[in-house]
């Protein structure tokens, strides 16, 4: 996979793209495809940014509204995921910056550690390995939540939204080496966080 | 040879690098038990944060965003309220403009009315007597605009401009209200 390969910039009608254009020539199913189609990968990136639920779901809706209402602006040269996703970020990151404290103030995740470290001990007895992995999967999905921001939203983008890195760099502004560095760093820290915890070394 | 930079070992778990840094690593990779187990561990990673737990999101997020967009269907009550105060409109506007409150026929019904029970009769009665205590307000408001202006447009002139105003206002009002009870929706 060649990540720093040179973006084609031609116009090509991929699905979304038809979609987009029956919505703007007035097909209102076509919209409610799209939803349903990025519904889920934005609601989870939003709620692990902001964490907390109400103010995740505000932001989702505030997000499809914007994007319908922006929709005569897109420029189909690019992918529309991409435009997508920018659009969501942006909103994410202006509600962060205008509720720093309180999305700080939200961190729960060491008593949810605890309580995790008793349960993982209890299933080593058991031996139940898929359940140890889906533990150890949603610890780890639990940390990747305490992690400070720059690095959060860049590891979100690129596991929640799947994006690779050329478009996370087009998404945030942010050079693609940038990129590539703060997400390793990312995944360092957590690497390192697990590996205190002994779950990686089943 | 030096062990590998975590870096290189992310690098080459992300199969960005290029054939000859991969096979260096991979190299490397064989004989050194201390990079090998890192390497294990990022690929662990890898595979866990590849398959996210995701969260299904509410069903309340579509609803209240297709409501929003493209809602075109009025609640029942805006309904009613719209079909309820057009008619009183309507029936003012009759009653004022043809003059109803001196008519002979309503005269007639108000005075048949007290011997035989009807429900038309009773109905045209009630909203005659109604009229007529609006229409005495008019009256007095008209007079009151002429002291103030020293000029006479009749009570009936008088009564039909105010009720068109109202009529106006009455629509203006009723759009704003339709288009808050969309944003609730």
């Amino acid at each position: 996979m060649k990540t720093f390969s040179s973006i084609n910039r031609k116009i090509i009608l991929d699905d979304d793209k038809i979609l987009i254009k029956e919505i703007l020539s007035g097909k209102e199913s076509s919209f409610e495809e799209i939803m349903r189609k990025y519904n889920k990968k934005i609601f989870n990136f939003v709620l692990r940014m902001v964490r907390n639920e109400e103010i995740a779901i505000e932001l989702t809706q505030d997000f499809f509204i914007k994007i319908f209402t922006k929709l005569y602006k897109y420029n189909f040269e690019y992918k529309f995921s991409t435009w997508a996703y920018r659009i969501c970020y942006n909103l994410v990151v202006d509600y962060i910056r205008k509720n720093k404290t309180y999305v700080d103030s939200l961190d729960d995740d060491t008593t949810y550690k605890k309580d995790l470290y008793m349960r993982e001990s209890a299933i080593k007895e058991d031996g139940a390995d898929v359940l140890e992995r889906e533990e150890v999967k949603s610890y780890l999905w639990k940390t990747v939540n305490s992690l400070p921001v720059k690095y959060k939203e860049l590891v979100l983008l690129r596991y929640i939204q799947e994006l690779k890195y050329d478009e996370i760099s087009e998404v945030t502004s942010l050079p693609i080496g940038t990129v590539k560095n703060r997400i390793f760093k990312a995944k360092d820290l957590l690497r390192k966080e697990i590996e205190k915890d002994g779950m990686l070394e089943k | 040879m030096e062990c590998l930079k975590n870096k290189k070992i992310q690098e080459y778990v992300d199969r960005s690098l290029n054939r000859v840094e991969s096979s260096i690593i991979r190299d490397h990779l064989i004989v050194c038990g201390k990079c090998r187990a890192k390497y294990d561990q990022y690929k662990k990673m890898e595979k866990l944060l590849i398959n996210p737990v995701y969260k299904e999101p509410p069903a309340k997020i579509e609803k209240f965003v297709l409501n929003r967009l493209f809602s075109k269907i009025p609640t029942y009550s805006s309904i009613f309220a719209l079909i309820s105060l057009s008619f009183i409109l309507l029936v003012s506007w009759i009653y004022v403009y043809f003059d109803f409150d001196n008519n002979s026929i309503i005269q007639a019904f108000k005075l048949t009315s007290n011997s035989a029970f009807n429900w038309i009769t009773s109905i045209i009665t009630f909203i005659s007597n109604v009229f007529s205590s609006v229409y005495a307000i008019f009256k007095v408001l008209n007079k009151l605009f002429m002291i103030i202006f020293n000029v006479n447009i009749g009570t009936q002139l008088f009564g039909l401009i105010i009720l068109s105003i109202f009529t106006s206002a009455f629509y203006f009002v009723l759009r704003i209200v339709y288009k808050k009870l969309k944003e609730h929706n």
